[in-house]
């Protein structure tokens, strides 16, 4: 109904970013890549995105977690949907020992596993993006009303 | 580590002193002396010994304090006393405080240099043990993420590649590309799922495992174990054959790492059989435990690999031409102790190996009756 929905993927393995990237273009998304936390950050800040697919595992550790605790930190970035894609079920008893599931790592984050079905990110993606649009729609309306 | 063994001997007599460093000169140690306890304790941090005689009876700190204090700075330091009243009492008392042994004056040389020999022996065994655990410990620690990240970071980047292809290519491919597609991701996936298992049974929480635990079907498993062989037995012309006693008890525990144990052990089997030769996968129920065996008539492993065929990354001296990760039986071995049960072996080099895995077997009626209702009405992930 819109223009193209402007998404960035954050994610230190060029080659799987390929991957998703081709999947999302393919459904008619413009799809920006960074390659680590920094130059994504730096991204977030500078450019409008509609949404960010965030890997957690990058570098030396859980640097993704560290990026998504920046942004809730952000007024301008806290309401942006991040959809979380990563390998890190099996590193989360090592991570955060005792956490049967991740934490909620930002308020309106989701959660995928590697390698993820093109079915499954394409419907993710959507419905994040719908949430995101509806509650942007609930605080204009909001706003209107006062 | 061509370091000389060091020393220390504690004593508030010259003459043994000098006695012992003169009889000990010519086993290329490095001695250190003090005359009383005190002075003894002083030089520990410094000259770091490997061993440390104590005399019991001494003015100011007695030998016991001075044992003890040993203990606290470092416990794997070996100590050894040497007293003039050789009493059972004092012996048993010096042990209870830490000593290694007890060398009762007069003492001839020989003595001295066996009780040193010993004492010398266990603090390398000693030392040799910390590093061992640790090193262990350091495997297990990093092996989590290490097969995470260097194993599953490029299989995740293929399997996404081949996604994204399907994508890409749906309309375009005939019926044999796409197939030949589904294959590779099929593939990957297995690949995929096998380090997810590996992960969850090597990282210390095997416990999650049993959050999963419903009763299981011995027979259902072995089928589901041997249909997944199967290609590779076929190929090799390696007959599989499964027969249940029955009734058979079910077991309690995760189906899904249950047939994994015995895909390791059935494809083991096959791996180091004869073409054209048999596998025989037989369950049955002993008292309490349901018995599953996996024979072949194939190479065999030899006596001395048997004791270490359950450890981690072992593979045989003796294996010839097969290769593994030196994984798969230790593997086998944790799903099956998750799930309480035990392994065994019985093997003659030329004549094959029986693998035996025992389970608990699982009465539903006498117990848990809340676990098969679940089972019953479907489990809700």
């Amino acid at each position: 109904m819109s223009a193209r929905k402007r998404l960035l993927i954050i994610d230190d393995d060029p080659d799987f970013v390929e991957g998703i990237q081709a999947i999302l273009k393919a459904a008619n998304y413009e799809v920006e890549a960074a390659y680590n936390p920094k130059e994504g950050f730096q991204a977030l800040q500078t450019k409008h995105y509609d949404l960010l697919l965030l890997d957690i595992m990058m570098g030396r550790g859980a640097e993704g977690v560290m990026l998504a605790r920046k942004m809730r930190k952000d007024p301008k970035l806290r309401e942006m949907p991040v959809l979380i894609i990563t390998g890190i079920r099996e590193q989360i008893a090592f991570l955060f020992p005792g956490e049967p599931v991740h934490p909620r790592f930002v308020a309106v984050d989701e959660l995928v596993e590697k390698p993820v079905e093109p079915k499954l990110l394409l419907e993710r993606v959507s419905a994040l993006l719908q949430a995101a649009a509806a509650r942007k729609a609930r605080t204009e309306a909001g706003s209107t009303r006062t | 580590m061509e370091d000389r063994y060091k020393i220390l001997i504690i004593d508030d007599e010259e003459v043994v002193l000098d006695a012992c460093t003169q009889i000990l000169e010519g086993g290329h140690y490095e001695m250190a002396t003090a005359m009383d306890g005190a002075h003894g304790l002083g030089l520990i941090p410094e000259f770091r010994p490997d061993l440390v005689f104590v005399d019991l009876k001494m003015p100011g700190l007695s030998g016991f304090e001075v044992l003890e204090k040993i203990r606290d700075v470092d416990p794997t330091i070996v100590a050894i006393v040497i007293t003039g009243y050789a009493t059972v009492n004092s012996a048993v008392d010096s042990m209870k405080k830490g000593a290694f042994d007890f060398l009762p004056k007069p003492f001839t040389p020989d003595e001295l240099r066996l009780i040193t020999r010993r004492g010398l022996e266990k603090r390398r065994l000693v030392l040799e043990t910390i590093a061992l655990r640790r090193e262990k410990e350091m495997l297990r620690e990093h092996f989590a993420a290490i097969v995470s990240h260097e194993l599953k970071s490029p299989l995740n980047a293929v399997q996404q590649s081949l996604f994204a292809l399907g994508v890409e290519l749906s309309g375009q491919l005939t019926a044999e590309q796409r197939n030949r597609l589904e294959r590779c991701q099929s593939r990957v996936d297995d690949l995929l799922q096998l380090i997810h298992t590996w992960l969850r049974v090597i990282s210390r929480d095997i416990g999650k495992l049993r959050e999963n635990f419903r009763p299981v079907s011995v027979p259902a498993a072995i089928a589901k174990a041997i249909e997944s062989v199967q290609p590779h037995a076929l190929r090799k012309d390696v007959a599989l054959q499964a027969s249940a006693e029955e009734p058979l008890s079910p077991v309690l525990g995760d189906e899904g790492t249950l047939v994994e144990a015995l895909v390791n052990l059935i494809g083991n089997a096959v791996k180091y059989s004869r073409v054209g030769s048999q596998v025989l996968v037989k369950a049955e129920e002993r008292e309490a435990s349901v018995l599953i065996s996996v024979a072949d008539t194939g190479v065999g492993i030899a006596k001395e690999d048997l004791p270490f065929i359950f450890e981690d990354f072992y593979r045989g001296q003796s294996g010839g031409v097969e290769t593994g990760s030196g994984l798969g039986l230790a593997l086998t071995r944790r799903i099956v102790e998750a799930h309480q049960g035990a392994m065994a072996v019985e093997s003659e080099p030329g004549q094959g190996s029986t693998f035996v895995i025992r389970l608990p077997a699982f009465k539903p009626l006498i117990l848990e009756s809340d676990a098969l209702a679940e089972s019953q009405t479907g489990g809700i992930r």
